[in-house]
């Protein structure tokens, strides 16, 4: 399995059609559905309820199948892979976030963000360790004991955007991550997501709220399972690629190097702490 | 693969530890199935040691003639042991006891005769007991001494008398000046010669409660009921290699003697006690079964507990899989969560078992027995019955599918 660096290419989604029922209750949530994304995009998929946003993040999450139609992960076709690679890929490239977040409520949040690295076969202290240093990331490391209902709903999405980098996957899937929080906490949460991408992470998110487009490197707009609209408001030479990648071009004495933005990362630094 | 292994321990712990009265009762099933079985199984372990016992006791020198035919199977056992003693007609007789003591090699027989009578002194008179013919050579047979006074000798035998511990000291609300004293049985009087030791034992050979019997000459006996059986005749080799030759020369000696017809038995070593035995490992195999009902009672309670835990859990599931993991990892920690309720149960179930088996040790002659093969077969038992009771509740767990489980909220 050789990574595509050169072409950058993540995700390919070809003639992907998902089908619910037979005969008269037939029904198609995605119809020949066609995409590509390329490492370090911010995508955005709008459109109303029904239109197949959620069955396209499921199989772009590896939880459902397609009816028919061709997905290729980093150069590999996953269409018709056993359910058990099935698994093992979702648990080493795909990062989930969840309207409810989804945190398991028995254990203490550190634990619920180590808990993709317990199927990746990582040690009980690694584990520990790299959920500890990711819960840090996002200002939670004093609570890493608290359990999940301690937390305000802003800081359980948090945990739950730690938990989902914490395997650092090469996608991460959101759906209406902002849905169940107030505008304050979700805007706390979207600039956690905006700096996890500038980054280089790759993140594809559901949502109804037009305001959070301006996040988005890429906003599709969804009808009845295809797509209506696909704007791209990043060229695509512009978008935040993740260190490894960086080293290999500087290597590769590539002369285009996006610069991390000091600027921004300041104000962003401000920002949490006027919170 | 090993700090899976760890995880799905921890995870079970957390679990078990998390519904900690459910997981107590659900343990207890199992433990109360366990404890019967253990407790079974260490009384029958030490009745059969304590037959093991008799029998080193009696000395490997013992040869055991039996009124009938060589019987194997169960039933006939369970029809030998049941049918009483004194009402078996027995085809043995006095002659026969001589004819043997005339074999080479045989240095003493003593014929055993059990009847029930009233015996009276001068102050007390008892129905039911039991009287023992025999003859002076009985005691170099038996392992038995005597407390007072002696053995009724070739030359005395006719009036006399040895008594149990026991018979002697209700009849004269004392022992040790019984000697010399009379008791009447059926309007004849008999001399006192002898007590006997008490005797601790309360298992033997001759299924003779010898601590509330009376011993007396065979043909005094025969003279005042009447009529005797032989129930048994006690051989005593001069030495221990020669078991085998006597044995044939008895069997030969009482063929010739009764014109061909061989309905007795010659026994000697562990068979003696193989009736006792072999009715002991039947009643304790039906037993253990029975408590291996409630043993599969247990297991039920275990399945019950799971599927509760697995439903109450569905939302828990869905996370898991969509943070990675496959339908065998959630099946791993569905199963090894009933392995351990069902093996701790298994474990505390021991510790009730010998708990009870030393209780019951206190007020009977049954002390707890204790081998590291029921110990073994206990621990897997328990780990089938979590196998066999989990797995149903765990493949239940793995095929949940994340997109239905992750909509489900408790």
């Amino acid at each position: 399995m050789e990574k595509k660096v050169s072409e950058n290419i993540v995700i390919e989604l070809k003639g992907l059609t998902k089908r619910y029922g037979y005969g008269d209750t037939e029904s198609f949530a995605l119809k020949d559905f066609d995409l590509t994304i390329k490492r370090g995009e911010f995508i955005m998929i709008m459109g109303p309820s029904g239109c197949g946003k959620t069955t396209l993040l499921n199989i772009i999450g590896l939880l459902d199948r397609a009816t028919r139609g061709e997905y290729i992960l980093n150069g590999e076709n996953v269409a018709g892979i056993s359910l058990r690679r099935q698994a093992r890929l979702r648990a080493k490239k795909i990062g989930f976030v969840f309207q409810n977040f989804n945190l398991i409520e028995d254990l203490p949040i550190l634990e619920n963000v180590a808990l993709p690295l317990i199927y990746t076969g990582h040690s009980k202290t690694s584990r520990l360790k790299n959920a500890s240093s990711a819960l840090k990331r996002f200002h939670l490391q004093e609570r890493e004991y608290y359990l999940p209902y301690q937390l305000s709903g802003g800081q359980q999405q948090r945990v739950a955007i730690a938990r989902a980098i914490v395997s650092d996957p090469e996608i991460i899937l959101a759906d209406e991550p902002t849905g169940n929080l107030d505008s304050r906490s979700s805007h706390i949460v979207m600039e956690e997501l905006k700096a996890i991408h500038e980054e280089g992470n790759t993140i594809i998110m559901v949502t109804h709220n037009p305001a959070l487009t301006v996040y988005a490197t890429r906003v599709i707009n969804m009808l009845d399972g295809q797509i209506d609209t696909d704007v791209k408001t990043v060229a695509d030479a512009n978008l935040p690629q993740p260190i490894s990648v960086k080293i290999k071009k500087k290597k590769a004495s590539s002369p285009t190097i996006v610069q991390p933005d000091i600027k921004k990362s300041e104000k962003r630094k401000k920002n949490r702490r006027k919170k | 693969m090993v700090s899976l292994f760890q995880t799905h321990l921890k995870l079970a712990r957390t679990a078990i530890k998390e519904n900690r009265t459910r997981s107590f009762l659900t343990c207890l099933g199992i433990a109360i199935g366990v404890a019967s079985i253990i407790l079974i199984l260490s009384l029958m372990g030490s009745i059969s040691n304590l037959v093991k016992s008799e029998i080193s006791e009696i000395g490997s020198d013992l040869i055991v003639v039996r009124p009938s035919s060589t019987k194997d199977s169960i039933t006939s056992v369970i029809e030998e042991l049941t049918a009483s003693n004194s009402f078996q007609k027995s085809n043995l007789t006095i002659t026969d006891v001589s004819a043997i003591s005339a074999i080479e090699n045989v240095s003493a027989v003593a014929p055993i005769s059990v009847s029930v009578n009233t015996v009276a002194s001068e102050k007390n008179t008892f129905s039911s007991v039991p009287i023992l013919g025999t003859n002076q050579d009985f005691i170099t047979v038996e392992p038995f001494a005597l407390k007072y006074g002696s053995f009724f000798s070739k030359d005395n035998r006719e009036n006399s008398v040895v008594l149990g511990y026991n018979l002697s000291l209700s009849l004269f609300n004392t022992i040790n000046s019984t000697v010399g004293k009379t008791v009447t049985i059926m309007g004849e009087k008999f001399m006192i010669v002898g007590v006997l030791d008490e005797i601790e034992k309360s298992i033997n050979f001759d299924n003779i409660d010898f601590d509330n019997a009376l011993i007396m000459d065979i043909e005094s006996l025969d003279q005042i009921t009447g009529s005797t059986q032989i129930q048994q005749i006690n051989v005593k080799a001069t030495n221990t290699n020669s078991l085998t030759s006597v044995s044939e020369n008895i069997s030969e000696t009482l063929t010739k003697q009764k014109l061909g017809d061989q309905n007795f038995t010659v026994l000697y070593g562990n068979a003696i006690t193989h009736p006792a035995s072999s009715l002991f490992s039947v009643v304790s195999g039906m037993l253990t079964l029975v408590a291996a009902i409630s043993l599969i009672v247990g297991g039920i309670g275990v399945m019950n507990i799971m599927l509760v835990s697995v439903s109450e859990r569905t939302h828990e599931i869905g996370i898991r899989k969509a943070v990675g993991a496959s339908s065998r990892n959630i099946l791993m920690q569905f199963l090894f969560e009933a392995l351990i309720l069902s093996v701790l149960g298994g474990f505390f179930g021991l510790i009730l078992g010998y708990i009870l088996a030393f209780l019951i040790s206190i007020i009977t002659p049954f002390a707890p027995y204790l081998s590291l093969e029921i110990i073994l077969v206990t621990l897997l038992t328990t780990l089938l019955v979590g196998i066999i009771f989990g797995i149903y509740p765990a493949l239940k767990a793995a095929s949940k599918n994340p997109i239905d489980s992750l909509k489900h909220y408790r």
